[in-house]
C-alpha cells in the first residue's frame, strides 16, 4: 500500500466518523424517546430533515449564519417536541399497546416528508457559507472547518444530554422512567411531563443534527428516513440505555458505511451496511455497550 | 369521632372481566398500624393498587381524612402523602442508592423537607449511608427492602402503604424489618400492612382484615386475630399458637 492510499483510507475515516456523529445524537434522542415512551420514533430523521431545512431558509431568506441560528432554532425545536408530544402522542401514551404511537410516528414523517417536499421541492439543497469549506490538512489528511464545528457541536450536545440526566432532578426522572414506568409513577413522576421532556431533548439533538447536515452535505425531503433506519442500528448496535453507547454505534454505522463504499464501491453501501449489521446482531443482540438486564 | 386516615367503602375492582375485590371496606385510623392478611390471590395487590391509583374501582369510595381520592391519578394520590411501597420493592436498579432516595422526594411539597427526610432515613437505616453512591440493583435484599422502605420516607408520608416487606428475606431479616416498620410507626407514620407472614404482621399490627377470595372475611384487633381459631388454622400453623413458639 503506498502512502497515497494510506493518506486515501485515512481521510475516509475521518469522513466515517464525522458522519457518524450525526446518526449517533439521532440515535442519542431515539433512545431517551425510546426509554419513556417505548416507541421508535421514526419520525427523527425527517424532523432532523426539517430543521436543516429551516436552518437553510434562515441562511437564505435572512442572510442568519446556520451555526448562530443554533441560538433561535434549539429553543423552537424543543418548543415544538413537548408540542408534538402533548397534541400528537399523549393520549396514544397512556394505552397500553405501543401500535398507535408507532402508527403517529410513520404518519408524522409521511407528512413532514411530503410538506417538505411541497414547501423546499424534491431538489437537494445545502447551505453554503463563505467560511465553510475553508479546510486545513493534518499528516495529508483533509478537514474541513464545517465538519470541524459539526463535531464540536455534536461532542458538547452529548455531554450536555449526559449531564442533564446525571445532575438534574428531572433527568433523574427520565432515567428512572426508562428503568419502570409504574415505580416511577409511585414517586409521583407525572409519565407525561417525562415523555414531554424526552421528545424535546430529542427534538433539540436533532435540531442540531440538521444545522450539521444543513451545513456539511446536501440534503432532500426524503433523506430523514435513511437517517432514521440508520440511527436505529446505530442505538441498537450501541445497546438501547447508554447515551455514548448510541454516538459509538452511530459512529461505527458511519465508518461501515463509508469504508465500505471506499472498498467496495459506493453501489454497495446499503446491502454492506445491512449485512454488518445483520452479522453483528448475530454475534452480539444484546449491542455492544448495553447494560445488561440487572433488576431490583 | 374524627375521621380515619384512610377508608375505603363498597370497593368493587376487577381486572377486565376478571371481578378481584367485593365490596371491600376498611379503615386505617390515623397513627396506626394496619395489617391486611391472606392467602395469594386474596387481592391485597389489587387493594393497594387501587387506593394509590394504578388502577381504577369500578364502584365504592376511597377517602383520605374525608376527602374522597379514587378518581384521582396515581402523582396526585402521592401528592395527597400517600405512598405505595410495591411489591418486590421496585427500586431504580441503575440508579445510586441517593438518587432512589431524591426520587423518593420528587414532588415540589417534599423538597424543602429533603435535608430533614433524609436525616431520617439514614438514622433509621444507617446502612444505605454507607452505600450511598452504590448502585441500588448491587445491594442486598434487605438493604433493598430498607431503601425501598426509605424512598418512601422521603416523601414525607400521611400513609405508607407496604405491600409484602419481608418477601424473599432471610428470617434475621424480616425481623428486622417488622423491627423497623414499628419504629417508623413509633415516629408518627401510618402504615397499611399487607403480608404472607400473617404471623409477624399481627404481632406489630393494632388492627387488621383478613382477606379471602377478594372480600374481607374477618376483622379485629392483631392481638385477637393472632389467636383467633380460624386464622390459626388457616394462615399462620400450629405452631404458633404455643406460647414462645
Amino acid at each position: 500500500m503506498d502512502s497515497f492510499q494510506a493518506v486515501l483510507i485515512a481521510q475516509t475515516i475521518v469522513n466515517g466518523i464525522l458522519l457518524g456523529t450525526m446518526y449517533g445524537m439521532a440515535a442519542i434522542g431515539l433512545s431517551l424517546i425510546f426509554g419513556t415512551m417505548r416507541i421508535v420514533f421514526i419520525a427523527q430523521g425527517s424532523v432532523l430533515v426539517f430543521f436543516a431545512y429551516l436552518c437553510f431558509w434562515l441562511f437564505k431568506l435572512a442572510g442568519i449564519d446556520p451555526y448562530l441560528s443554533i441560538i433561535i432554532i434549539i429553543p423552537g425545536a424543543m418548543v415544538l417536541g413537548a408540542v408534538l408530544y402533548y397534541g400528537l402522542f399523549k393520549e396514544a401514551a397512556a394505552l397500553q399497546d405501543r401500535i398507535s404511537s408507532l402508527l403517529i410516528a410513520v404518519g408524522l414523517m409521511f407528512i413532514l416528508e411530503n410538506f417538505m417536499t411541497v414547501v423546499w421541492t424534491p431538489n437537494p439543497r445545502s447551505v453554503v457559507t463563505s467560511y465553510g469549506f475553508a479546510s486545513f490538512t493534518v499528516l495529508g489528511i483533509h478537514l474541513t472547518l464545517n465538519r470541524l464545528l459539526g463535531l464540536g457541536i455534536a461532542i458538547l450536545a452529548t455531554i450536555g444530554v449526559f449531564l442533564f440526566l446525571k445532575k438534574t432532578v428531572i433527568g433523574t426522572a427520565v432515567r428512572a422512567t426508562s428503568e419502570d414506568v409504574e415505580a416511577s409513577t409511585l414517586m409521583g413522576i407525572n409519565p407525561n411531563r417525562v415523555n414531554a421532556v424526552a421528545f424535546a431533548i430529542g427534538m433539540a439533538l436533532a435540531a442540531i443534527s440538521g444545522i450539521n447536515v444543513a451545513s456539511t452535505y446536501s440534503f432532500d425531503p426524503v433523506y430523514g428516513f435513511d437517517v432514521a433506519i440508520k440511527a436505529l442500528f446505530a442505538l441498537t448496535l450501541g445497546g438501547i440505555g447508554t447515551i455514548y453507547g448510541a454516538l459509538a454505534g452511530g459512529i461505527i454505522i458511519g465508518l461501515v458505511e463509508m469504508l465500505g463504499a471506499y472498498f467496495v464501491g459506493g453501489g454497495w453501501t446499503q446491502a454492506i451496511l445491512f449485512a454488518f449489521f445483520l452479522v453483528a446482531l448475530t454475534f452480539r443482540p444484546q449491542g455492544f455497550f448495553g447494560r445488561t438486564g440487572q433488576k431490583a | 369521632m374524627a375521621n380515619p386516615l384512610l377508608e375505603v367503602k363498597d370497593l368493587d375492582v376487577s381486572y377486565g372481566d376478571i371481578h378481584v375485590l367485593w365490596d371491600v371496606s376498611l379503615s386505617v385510623e390515623e397513627g396506626t398500624i394496619v395489617a391486611l392478611v391472606g392467602a395469594n390471590g386474596a387481592g391485597k395487590t389489587t387493594l393497594l393498587k387501587t387506593v394509590s391509583g394504578l388502577m381504577h374501582a369500578r364502584k365504592g369510595e376511597i377517602t383520605l381524612s374525608g376527602e374522597p381520592i379514587q378518581h384521582l391519578r396515581a402523582q396526585e394520590i402521592v401528592d395527597r402523602g400517600v405512598i405505595h411501597v410495591p411489591e418486590g420493592r421496585r427500586l431504580f436498579a441503575s440508579l445510586t442508592v441517593m438518587e432512589n432516595l431524591r426520587l423518593g422526594a420528587y414532588l415540589p411539597r417534599t423538597r424543602p423537607l429533603f435535608a430533614e427526610s433524609l436525616e431520617r432515613v439514614f438514622s433509621l437505616f444507617p446502612v444505605l449511608k454507607d452505600r450511598k453512591e452504590q448502585k441500588a440493583g448491587t445491594l442486598s435484599g434487605g438493604e433493598q427492602q430498607m431503601l425501598a422502605i426509605g424512598r418512601a420516607v422521603m416523601a414525607h408520608p400521611r400513609l405508607v402503604m407496604l405491600d409484602e416487606p419481608s418477601l424473599g428475606l432471610s428470617p434475621i431479616l424480616v425481623k428486622t424489618i417488622f423491627q423497623l416498620i414499628s419504629t417508623l410507626n413509633e415516629q408518627k407514620t401510618t402504615i397499611l400492612l399487607v403480608e404472607q407472614n400473617v404471623n409477624q404482621a399481627l404481632k406489630i399490627a393494632h388492627q387488621a382484615y383478613v382477606l379471602k377470595n377478594g372480600k374481607i372475611v374477618m376483622c379485629g384487633r392483631g392481638c385477637d386475630l393472632l389467636v383467633n381459631e380460624e386464622v390459626c388454622k388457616a394462615y399462620i400453623g400450629e405452631r404458633a399458637r404455643k406460647p414462645n413458639g
